[in-house]
């Protein structure tokens, strides 16, 4: 493969800024992979080639005009296809979108663009977002490049699976329950959900209005620091965003963990876990240590509440998303993706409006309890070592498939109810030969911290710039 | 609990003409009873607060204050 296509998005972005490398260049070596590999990924939904040499030629003018760049420069990107651009295809993954198309564009695509990145492309992602494995009874599964088999993680799976196999060097994932930390541990990427309100989700389908997070995949946390330094911040045409300023992110990668609290808990977040996974963040936890932070071990407060409530939420929000198509062609959807919906229309209103009120009070109760002892809270991003597709497949697996299912995003979820930022970062390769996630979460708009940690660990370690074995067995395309 | 699903199954069709998509639908629905076990151990654990507040207004109250 080309060594172009391996740099991350910073160095990308570098490259062309500096002269090294065109962006045509980098969209060639993004292509070169993409067509050896996507079609056993089966990462996209549809691609703009035209376009996407069209917008690579201007940028290379703007190089050699010496005209002001963007953060972004010449970058080629590509989105789960669920982010609105005026005129193109938005599927959402669904039969019940497979034509449609908006007459509006995402304010994160257009931020994104005013930085210089440009569109390629649009990734397969699970049905409305709605499942952690990256099924899709429309578009067909997408596989992991580590092990095929295996999931993706989802909802964002195309995302995962686009910048693991090479050929994207950014996505914009959404996280409703786990949809971008998910991928990017299972893919072996970095991906981070952001403060609740941190990132404008106007032009972005929703499946949980209160749940409901943008964000970036990408190969390293650096990149997803200027990403989110791009995308993040107040935006008029989402009066949910939040005001609060962003900070320069990347200028808080220092490496520099002296002082760094650490919490690991002793309950829920390892219940249940494969070893190679204890293993593989004990590990982690000794390079950040050795860098200068120091381990507590604590236990959770309010997690019964938070996984009760948290439930709750997103169920309804989606069932009541989804209502009118639920009963006018139920059986357009995959069966995992109704059914999960279905129980959401029983649950009482009492139920969700004090799933809701009582948020707030739980994230304090939550962050007064734990961020007085711990500045960041350490875990797996997914316990287990990887599941198969078909061990999670629910439309035709065995009555229990559910389970395997949903434990998948299990150390996710409880980040979305209480609004939480949280990163993941690769720390390991199970028996499979699958990654593993290490999750690192911090209190409200804590970015530049939990963002400082994933960086700094990942200069001690080499598991972000690994390469799937169908990249390296005889080059792309083994 | 024999009766649960199908009278789950007769409330969601009188309020929302939404109909079980499918056996996985019905077996989560049927799961609705942990939901209902979950609320109830929560009951008495934690009361509203008196003064109006706000997710929003909690995330700003318990947010990093610098790095």
């Amino acid at each position: 493969m080309s060594d172009l296509a391996s740099l991350t998005l910073t160095e990308a972005a570098d490259t062309v800024r500096t002269g090294q490398a065109t962006s045509m260049d980098l969209l060639n070596a993004c292509w070169a992979n993409l067509e050896a590999t996507n079609g056993r990924v089966n990462a996209t939904t549809w691609l703009d080639r035209e376009a996407a040499d069209t917008a690579a030629r201007a940028a290379d003018q703007a190089v050699r005009d010496r005209k002001p760049l963007g953060r972004l420069h010449g970058v080629p990107m590509a989105h789960k296809d669920m982010y609105y651009q005026a005129g193109k295809l938005s599927t959402c993954g669904s039969a019940l979108r497979k034509n449609w198309r908006p007459d509006y564009t995402a304010t994160v695509i257009e931020r994104m663009a005013k930085e210089g990145a440009y569109v390629f492309g649009a990734l397969n992602m699970a049905e409305f977002a709605q499942n952690p494995t990256g099924h899709n009874k429309t578009f067909g599964d997408c596989h992991n490049p580590w092990n095929l088999p295996y999931i993706t993680g989802g909802s964002s799976s195309g995302s995962g699976a686009s910048v693991a196999a090479r050929f994207n060097y950014m996505a914009l994932g959404s996280d409703t329950g786990g949809s971008i930390r998910l991928p990017a541990s299972a893919c072996g990427v970095t991906g981070i959900k952001g403060t609740q309100t941190r990132v404008s989700r106007y032009g972005v389908m929703p499946l949980s209005f209160s749940h409901d997070n943008v964000g970036p995949l990408a190969r390293s946390a650096r990149d997803c620091a200027r990403i989110m330094a791009v995308i993040a911040g107040h935006d008029p045409m989402d009066p949910t965003s939040s005001a609060e300023p962003v900070p320069d992110y990347e200028a808080a990668l220092d490496g520099d963990l002296r002082g760094l609290r650490i919490g690991v808990p002793t309950n829920v977040f390892f219940d249940g876990a494969d070893q190679p996974v204890i293993a593989a963040i004990e590990q982690a936890l000794a390079v950040l240590q050795a860098r200068g932070a120091t381990v507590t071990r604590l236990k959770l407060p309010v997690m019964d509440a938070v996984a009760a409530y948290g439930s709750i939420v997103s169920r309804v929000e989606a069932a009541t998303i989804h209502a009118q198509w639920m009963r006018d062609d139920p059986q357009a959807y995959g069966q995992h993706i109704s059914g999960r919906m279905y129980p959401g229309y029983a649950i009482p209103a009492p139920y969700y409006v004090e799933s809701l009120s009582r948020r707030g009070p739980i994230l304090k109760a939550f962050a007064a309890e734990v961020f007085a002892q711990v500045d960041v809270l350490v875990t797996p991003t997914i316990k287990t070592n990887l599941p198969t597709l078909n061990e999670t497949d629910i439309d035709h697996g065995p009555p229990g498939t559910e389970k395997r299912f949903m434990a998948v995003s299990s150390n996710c979820r409880p980040f979305n109810y209480l609004g939480l930022p949280a990163v993941s970062a690769p720390c390991g390769l199970d028996p499979n030969g699958c990654p593993i996630g290490l999750q690192i979460a911090g209190r409200p708009f804590a970015e530049a911290r939990i963002l400082k940690a994933a960086d700094a660990f990942q200069r001690d370690t080499d598991w972000h710039r690994r390469l799937p074995p169908m990249l390296t067995r005889t080059g792309a395309g083994a | 609990m024999d009766t649960f699903l199908p009278e789950t199954e007769k409330t969601i069709a009188r309020w929302f003409g939404v109909t079980a998509p499918n056996e996985p639908g019905r077996r989560l629905a049927a799961e609705l009873a942990d939901t209902i076990a979950a609320f109830e151990a929560l009951r008495g654990t934690m009361a509203f607060e008196d003064e109006p507040s706000s997710f929003e207004a909690a995330l700003q109250a318990t947010k990093e204050s610098a790095t």
